[in-house]
């Protein structure tokens, strides 16, 4: 083990996380349309909406393959990389990690089979609460992960014992400042995400003049309408954690404000409570906050002139010039999401549980050769498998609603009134011929 | 506490192996069983519905690990690394071709060209996951549990363990599938029938999990009492839960692949098992 050992490491792990966050990101978001647009298409009975349902749906099944696969990798990535972070801080790190395979992943994954395969197979008001469990057991999941993740970066409710640290107070751990102004934060960014990719993949068919206006007229809509709360509740969240960091991570603040004598200050104290060493995170936590401040000036103003041009269907359906911008400005939630993100995690480097264990000190016992072995082949898997995923997403937006067979046959009938389908028929429409 | 620990630990990770193994199993033996297209494409619809809902029971296994025994969850997989590496990047290919598969549709060159490289890839993952667990089961089987095995005996070992992964498979793909597929998957078993050759080899797979896990110092390496005592209880409380939601989808998605497509609309009758399966004095050898 040596100290590129620990940069391999730490580049491997923020590539996993990185995309896993990306993706994860919509498929949070778009959940959450695709169990509205239910609810009301099952209310209803309305063709259109069930029409949105299997459209959105199908994107969303789609996007949804690679947050698990990037999921995976980093569940294990803790215990193969990082195993001195599971010795020190398991009983709490690891603890919120298990609750969330259990109590979130397990469900939701089990509930998005039933919903997927179990189309047209059970009444409509179950299969309305199938997608509703996936969706708010998603957000349990991420409530879970920023459990793990507040923890690191503001310990509390746990206390060392010898050299590892032991829970003391559970309630301090679940309702840690820093994973609820964090999971805030991230359920607007997530429906900030999809609302922009909703009204961006609209606007492409309507600047086509597609056929659909309708569909998509109403997509856009709820697009924009979302967009707004949702970049309403990420500022506020995001403004709260700003206001906490003063208390638990000056020197984020410090290096983001650019403030040196602030900078010295703050090193000094560190190196007279934890030794010698540099305790100043790497510029980029600077360049990353103000990559997302000014994404989000941008998408302040699109919106702001959006919610007033999405009032009138005629403005909807004609006006190309937004259509031109609503599609490009499609990759700035993401843009901003990971900056936040490199923000975050940046900015509390050097350490892994703040102020506590160092990255340095958390890194396996593996050989560089490993290592790079590793990244080399997660790095070239993942690229491809992210070219793949948005290439497939392209396609099937591109192609509208008439070539979508999620949930193929199903008219939004009542299923008992029909005569009795071929029960594998949603498993080989999935599989293909 | 920590006697209830390692139970709920076994619970999960006996899981895996008994439902994910024989997916697995049904995906190193697709070029095996499947002759014609139309067959790849039955054998694959065997495994999709669960694929998802038996792969959940590997993430929730590693979950408890790292929950219950964080330091066991470092020094194992550490020790193991390129193990699980190769696990990793099996189980990350099988998912994407599984996923991907019905993704380009139609019947042109480019789309068949497509769902033959998915199948390809489900095979290869397949064969990578079964091999990666074979290699680390017969380690752990042989009392290593920090560090690779090579002693070449061990290949031994891995073929068994790729057998047993193979013949669970087999059991799962003659259980799902009908007609010519489920004939060419018995032939093997002799008169047998699925349903009781499959409890016979999900046992085997559950007694070399049991028998590989024994070897993992489990019993002094639990997570501190504090963490225990709340985190034991809530995985206990949520799990008749998960089984539930695990049983609903085993029950709905019970029905056999059939061998030929109905049309949509076709009234198939109510029966569970429907579809053209062959009379049962048909299955032997």
């Amino acid at each position: 083990m040596t100290p590129e050992t620990v940069e391999l490491a730490r580049l491997q792990f923020a590539l996993t996380a990185g995309i896993h966050f990306l993706f994860v990101a919509l498929t949070l978001g778009l959940a959450t349309t695709v169990a509205c647009l239910q609810l009301r298409a099952t209310v209803t009975r309305s063709p259109l909406h069930t029409h949105m349902v299997r459209f959105w749906g199908q994107l969303y099944v789609i996007n949804y393959a690679m947050g698990i696969v990037t999921g995976l990798v980093m569940e294990l990535q803790f215990g193969l990389s990082w195993s001195g972070l599971t010795h020190f801080a398991g009983n709490l790190f690891g603890a919120a990690l298990a609750m969330e395979t259990l109590v979130a992943f397990f469900i939701e994954s089990t509930f998005l089979g039933l919903w997927i395969f179990g189309w047209g197979r059970m009444n409509r008001w179950l299969h309305l609460g199938v997608i509703w469990v996936v969706t708010l057991t998603a957000y349990a999941s991420a409530y879970w992960i920023l459990v793990a993740n507040g923890f690191m970066q503001n310990p509390t409710g746990a206390a060392l014992d010898g050299d590892t640290l032991v829970l003391t107070d559970l309630s301090a751990l679940l309702t840690n400042p820093s994973t609820l102004t964090a999971f805030g934060h991230i359920a607007g960014g997530a429906l900030l995400t999809s609302g922009f990719f909703v009204a961006g993949v609209s606007a492409y068919h309507l600047r086509r003049r597609t056929e659909q206006r309708e569909f998509f007229g109403r997509s856009l809509r709820i697009g924009v309408y979302t967009s707004v709360p949702a970049l309403f509740l990420a500022v506020a969240t995001g403004g709260l954690q700003f206001g906490h960091l003063e208390g638990t991570q000056p020197m984020k603040l410090a290096v983001f404000a650019m403030d040196g004598d602030e900078i010295d200050a703050l090193q000094a104290a560190m190196i007279e409570q934890f030794g010698a060493g540099d305790y100043t995170p790497p510029g980029l936590a600077r360049a990353a906050g103000l990559v997302m401040l000014v994404v989000f000036a941008a998408m302040f103003w699109i919106l702001l002139v959006g919610a007033l041009l999405a009032i009138s269907r005629k403005v909807i359906v004609r006006f190309r010039l937004w259509h031109v911008v609503l599609m490009a400005a499609m990759p700035l939630p993401y843009v901003a999401m990971i900056s936040g993100w490199v923000f975050r995690e940046v900015g509390r480097q050097p350490w892994v549980v703040y102020e506590m264990l160092t990255v340095d000190d958390a890194v396996s016992d593996i050989s560089d050769t490993a290592m790079r072995a590793s990244l080399i082949t997660f790095t070239t898997l993942f690229g491809v498998l992210v070219a793949v995923t948005i290439w497939l997403m392209a396609r099937h937006a591109r192609r509208g609603p008439d070539a979508v067979t999620l949930g193929a046959g199903e008219l939004g009938g009542d299923t008992s009134s029909r005569p009795a389908r071929d029960p594998s028929e949603a498993i080989l429409t999935f599989v293909g011929r | 506490m920590e006697i209830l620990a390692i139970a709920i630990l076994g619970f999960y990770a006996i899981g895996y192996f008994v439902l994910g193994g024989a997916d697995i199993g049904a995906g190193m033996l697709l070029p095996i069983l499947a002759r014609t297209r139309g067959e790849r494409q039955r054998v694959v619809a065997t495994i999709v519905p669960y694929f998802l809902t038996n792969e959940v029971w590997l993430v929730a296994a590693a979950g408890v690990l790292i929950g219950l025994f964080p330091v066991v969850e470092g020094d194992l997989l550490t020790g193991l690394f390129p193990l699980v590496c190769a696990l990793l990047v099996g189980w990350v290919s099988r998912d994407a071709g599984v996923w991907f598969r019905g993704r380009v549709d139609g019947d042109g060159r480019g789309a068949r060209v497509w769902r033959a490289t998915c199948d390809a890839t489900i095979c290869a993952g397949s064969w990578i996951v079964a091999g990666a667990w074979a290699w680390i089961l017969a380690g752990l089987l042989a009392g290593e549990t920090d560090h690779v095995v090579t002693d070449p005996t061990v290949v031994v070992a891995i073929g068994a363990v790729l057998s047993v992964f193979a013949l669970h498979g087999l059991a799962f793909v003659g259980l799902r599938s009908s007609g010519d597929l489920r004939r060419r998957s018995m032939r093997w078993f002799g008169s047998s029938g699925e349903r009781r050759m499959f409890v016979v080899t999900g046992a085997i797979v559950a007694g070399l999990v049991i028998a590989a896990g024994s070897n993992i110092p489990l019993t002094a390496a639990a997570a501190d009492r504090a963490t225990l005592d709340w985190l034991v209880p809530a995985i206990l409380m949520v799990t008749p839960v998960l089984l539930a939601a695990q049983m609903w989808a085993w029950r709905l998605f019970r029905h056999r692949i059939p061998s030929h497509r109905i049309p949509s609309g076709h009234h198939s009758g109510q029966g569970s098992s429907a579809v053209r399966v062959k009379p049962r004095s048909d299955v032997g050898p």
